[in-house]
C-alpha cells in the first residue's frame, strides 16, 4: 500500500493531524468542551463552503471560519449562570449562525454538492503536497501555542477560580486555546471530514482521561491512540474499501468503551 | 491606614448585583493569626473574599491587604473557594496540586522531582498523602477539601483566604483541619481569613471575628 504516493501522503497527513488532535483534544475534554470540538469542525465546513464559492482552497476557508468561531467561543466571562452552560449557549449560537452561512455559500456555489460531500466526510486519500505543508505549518503553530500557554492553561482548566485568584489571565488563556482548537479542528477535518473531525480529537482524549492518568501520561496516551486510530483507519480502509472516517469513528467509541470497562 | 499586617478598607462600597454588601465602610484590622469572617447566609462573605483577591470590583473606595491592592496581594495569597470543585475529576489529586505551582507563568510545566516532592510534602501536611494518586472524582468531600487546602498552600503564600474550609467535613476531620490551620499560623506565620459556620470547631483558635451585617463590617 505504500507504493502509492497518495497512501504515503495519507499516512503522513494522519500522523501530523493525530499528534495535534490528541494533544488539543485532551485539553478540550479536560475543559468539558467536547461540544466546541464538534461545533468548530462544522463551522469550518461553512468556511470551506465559502472558500469553494470564492474559488480558493477549502482548507483556508475552514481555518478562517474556525478561527473566528473559536475566538467567539473563547470570549467568556463569568457572569450569571455557570461557565459551562454559558459556554454551551455561546457555542450553539455561533454554530447555528455559521451553518446558516454555510448553507447559503453552498447555494451560491452552483453544482458544489460533490464538494460538499468531500468537505463533510473528508478526503484523506486526496491530500497533496501543498496541503501536507499547510497541515504541518498549522501543527507547528498550534504546538508552539500550546507550549506557551501550557502552564496557565492546565491550571485554569483544573481549577478556574483558584487560577484566576492567583493572577492567571483566564480569559486570555481561553481565547488563545480556542484559537488553537479552531486550527486543530480544521486540520482534523482535512483527514476525517467536518462531520467526524471531532471523533479523532475527542475519542482518544476521552479514553485517556477516563483512565485517570496524570497530564503528561494522559497526553501521551491520547496522541498514541489518535495515531493508532488514524493509521488503523487508513489500513482497514485499504483492505475493506470502507471510508476511513467510519473506522476512526467506530474505533474511537470502542477505545472509550474499553477504557470504561478497564476503569469501572 | 496601610500597615503591612493589616486589612484596611477606606470608604469601601461593595455590591453583588443589586445587593449592597458593604456600604461606605472604613475599617482597619490586623491580619495576624486566624480571622473569622462571620455573617448569615447570603450576607456576602464569599463576595468579600473575592474582592480581597481582586476577582470582584469594588463600587467605590480602596481595599488593601497587607498594604497592597488586591491585584498585587493576590500573588501571595492561597485561595480555597467554597464548594467542591467539579472540574477535571478524572485527574489524580497530586496533579491538581502540581498544576498550581507557579501556575500563572507561561510555558510548559515540565516534570520535575522537586515539584513532585513539594506537592507530596503539601499533601502530607494536609493529611492527603494516602489518596494523592487517586482521581479527584473518587475522593470524598473531606478528602477533596484537604487536596484543595494543599493546593492553596502552593508557592508558600503569606496569607490564606479560605471559604468554608470546614464544610462537608465530619467532626473529627474538622478538628484535624482546625489543628492544621493553627499550626500554619503559629509555625509558619501564615495569616488566615476564613468563613465558616462551624464556629464550635474553631473555639479558642480564632484571633478575631469580623461580622458582616447590614452593609457594615464590625470587629
Amino acid at each position: 500500500m505504500f507504493e502509492f504516493e497518495f497512501m504515503r501522503h495519507a499516512f503522513l497527513g494522519c500522523t501530523i493531524v493525530s499528534v495535534l488532535a490528541g494533544t488539543v483534544g485532551w485539553f478540550l475534554i479536560l475543559r468539558r468542551q467536547a461540544f466546541a470540538a464538534h461545533a468548530l469542525s462544522h463551522i469550518g465546513f461553512s468556511g470551506a463552503a465559502g472558500a469553494v464559492w470564492l474559488g480558493v482552497s477549502p482548507l483556508y476557508g475552514m481555518i478562517a471560519f474556525s478561527l473566528l468561531g473559536g475566538l467567539a467561543m473563547g470570549n467568556e466571562t463569568k457572569g450569571a449562570g455557570t461557565l459551562s452552560s454559558q459556554r454551551d449557549s455561546m457555542i450553539g449560537l455561533v454554530l447555528a449562525a455559521s451553518l446558516g452561512l454555510g448553507t447559503w455559500f453552498l447555494h451560491e456555489a452552483n453544482g458544489a454538492s460533490s464538494m460538499a460531500t468531500t468537505l463533510l466526510f473528508g478526503d484523506v486519500l486526496g491530500i497533496d503536497t501543498p496541503t501536507l505543508l499547510a497541515l504541518g505549518a498549522v501543527t507547528v503553530l498550534c504546538m508552539a501555542g500550546l507550549a506557551f500557554l501550557g502552564r496557565p492553561l492546565l491550571f485554569a482548566s483544573l481549577m478556574p477560580d483558584v487560577a484566576q485568584a492567583r493572577g492567571v489571565p483566564v480569559r486570555l488563556t481561553s481565547l488563545g486555546f480556542m484559537a488553537i482548537a479552531a486550527l486543530a479542528c480544521s486540520a482534523c477535518a482535512e483527514v476525517s471530514g467536518a462531520l467526524l473531525a471531532f471523533s479523532l480529537m475527542i475519542g482518544p482524549a476521552a479514553t485517556a482521561l477516563r483512565l485517570g492518568l496524570r497530564p503528561i501520561a494522559g497526553l501521551s496516551v491520547a496522541v498514541s491512540l489518535a495515531l493508532f486510530l488514524s493509521w488503523g483507519g487508513l489500513a482497514l480502509s485499504w483492505v475493506t474499501d470502507v471510508p476511513v472516517p467510519f473506522w476512526i469513528g467506530l474505533g474511537a467509541a470502542a477505545c472509550y468503551g474499553i477504557a470504561c470497562m478497564v476503569r469501572r | 491606614m496601610a500597615h503591612p499586617d493589616n486589612l484596611s478598607l477606606d470608604q469601601v462600597t461593595l455590591c453583588a448585583g443589586t445587593k449592597t454588601i458593604l456600604d461606605n465602610v472604613t475599617l482597619t484590622v490586623p491580619m495576624a493569626g486566624v480571622t473569622l469572617l462571620a455573617g448569615r447566609n447570603g450576607s456576602g462573605k464569599s463576595t468579600f473574599l473575592k474582592a480581597c483577591l481582586g476577582l470582584v470590583r469594588l463600587q467605590s473606595g480602596v481595599l488593601r491587604l497587607k498594604g497592597q491592592p488586591p491585584e498585587i496581594a493576590c500573588r501571595q495569597i492561597g485561595y480555597m473557594p467554597q464548594g467542591l470543585s467539579d472540574t477535571a475529576l478524572m485527574i489524580p489529586a497530586i496533579s491538581h496540586v502540581m498544576a498550581a505551582m507557579k501556575g500563572a507563568r507561561w510555558g510548559i510545566p515540565l516534570p520535575s522531582r522537586a515539584r513532585r516532592e513539594n506537592a507530596e510534602r503539601l499533601l502530607a501536611l494536609t493529611g492527603a498523602s494516602s489518596f494523592a494518586r487517586r482521581p479527584l472524582g473518587l475522593l470524598s468531600g473531606g478528602e477533596r477539601q484537604r487536596v484543595c487546602l494543599a493546593q492553596a498552600l502552593t508557592d508558600s503564600p503569606q496569607t490564606l483566604l479560605l471559604d468554608e474550609p470546614l464544610a462537608a467535613l465530619d467532626h473529627e476531620a474538622q478538628h484535624q483541619i482546625v489543628s492544621l490551620l493553627d499550626t500554619l499560623t503559629r509555625d509558619l506565620g501564615i495569616s488566615i481569613l476564613m468563613t465558616s459556620h462551624e464556629t464550635e470547631a474553631l473555639d479558642g483558635k480564632v484571633s478575631r471575628i469580623l461580622k458582616l451585617k447590614n452593609g457594615g463590617l464590625h470587629v
